[in-house]
């Protein structure tokens, strides 16, 4: 991850988080699954081929002779585009990756909001509990700001660190990138308030010197 | 360069494409779909010519509708002429048959002097319901096609709009 990208953008800053995810965690021997891809692209390519068919037939035969199968063809494709769209929106729903490693099966999502630059994860995945695993659900969120330089440059070290304290299965993949939360540059709260969080704490300090009555809410 | 454009796999490369195609592909099938709904074979199309002034101008589009039950003297027809692959917009003017015996049409431009037997293919005196009118005109909208008759008159600006929005979809990742 060499290229410069524009930290202002926030698409930006979560695709090449995106990208850099698979190849982190493939990194640690988590075999990769394409799976909601390879349904995505089978079902779009079938919508696809079917309008592709069906632009061949009129041109080649017209409308009088296409136009039964014009019919059928029109509901099969929005019928599996909608199908497409329903699988983008509620099934995959921000999944970038699918692994395995060790029998424990990890499903990441990620998201963000519009204008603000923090990264949202979900980790899905399964933890050993005796001889059976038992599913466990993470929400781990922190500012791009963490791994991105100012002038727009990927740092995979701080973002495989956040990835590896927050997520108990990759920490255990990958334990020398566990880091200790001493509540800089990673938040909880979110971006904007990250200030605020830290501002609160220099508060408090302060307030610890005595001179008191604030309410200071601590965080992180 | 596959890569600057964010592309990292196979994968990745078939989802880029898979955008770009299905961009197409759905205009191509609601085209189609308004196609089968309104029983014609192309349901919406522009005017070329001034021979309909002034009800319609070049660069009108014209909303087709080909389910009418019957089509009577004074309507709108949009017909092909045989051998010949130019839409006509023109007012029917007389009918004869209907019924038992196949519907015949005659038409004329109303801003013509003389009805449309010359425009037909040779031989040919009247349009069959059937064969030749893809539709009757139910609605319009003015002006917006002129686009349409700037690119079909200046090829290169539909290879560079083909292009522009081709790159669009390939270089955008939001």
């Amino acid at each position: 991850m060499a290229s410069k990208i524009s930290v202002y953008s926030v698409p930006d800053l979560k695709n090449t988080s995106d990208d850099a995810l698979p190849n982190y965690l493939t990194s640690l021997k988590f075999k990769q699954s394409h799976i909601y891809t390879d349904v995505r692209l089978a079902l779009g390519y079938t919508a696809v081929v079917i309008s592709g068919v069906l632009f061949y037939a009129d041109w080649k035969l017209g409308w009088d002779k296409t136009k039964f199968w014009t019919l059928w063809a029109v509901l099969a494709y929005f019928a599996i585009n909608t199908a497409l769209t329903y699988w983008i929106w509620f099934v995959e729903n921000g999944i970038t990756f699918v692994g395995e490693r060790n029998g424990v099966k990890l499903v990441i999502s990620t998201s963000t909001k519009k204008h603000d630059p923090i990264y949202n994860v979900t980790a899905r995945y399964t933890v050993k509990d005796g001889s059976k695993f038992v599913e466990k659900e993470v929400k781990a969120k922190a500012p791009f700001t963490r791994w991105f330089t100012a002038d727009g440059y990927f740092v995979a070290k701080p973002f495989q660190q956040f990835l590896a304290s927050e997520i108990s299965a990759i920490g255990e993949a990958d334990p020398s990138n566990v880091v200790e939360e001493i509540g800089r540059g990673s938040s909880h709260e979110g971006g904007a308030k990250d200030i605020d969080a830290q501002l609160y704490k220099l508060a408090g300090f302060v307030d610890q010197q005595g001179q008191g009555g604030s309410k200071v809410r601590r965080r992180g | 360069m596959l890569s600057s454009l964010g592309i990292t796999s196979t994968r990745s490369l078939l989802t880029q494409v898979l955008n770009f195609a299905l961009v197409l592909s759905s205009a191509f099938m609601l085209w189609k779909a308004l196609s089968v709904a309104a029983d014609s074979p192309s349901p919406i199309v522009v005017v070329l010519s001034g021979s309909m002034e002034p009800a319609f101008e070049r660069g009108d589009l014209l909303f087709l509708w080909n389910r009418a039950p019957d089509t009577r003297v004074g309507d709108i027809v949009v017909y092909n002429v045989r051998g010949k692959d130019i839409p006509i917009v023109h007012r029917v003017v007389r009918r004869f048959g209907g019924g038992a015996t196949p519907l015949r049409l005659l038409t004329k431009g109303d801003n013509n002097a003389a009805d449309d037997t010359e425009l037909y293919a040779p031989g040919q005196n009247y349009l069959d319901r059937e064969k030749d009118v893809i539709g009757s005109v139910v609605g319009y909208v003015p002006m917006v096609g002129y686009v349409t008759i700037l690119l079909s008159e200046y090829p290169w600006l539909k290879k560079a709009m083909l292009g522009i929005m081709g790159l669009t979809v390939v270089l955008q990742r939001e």
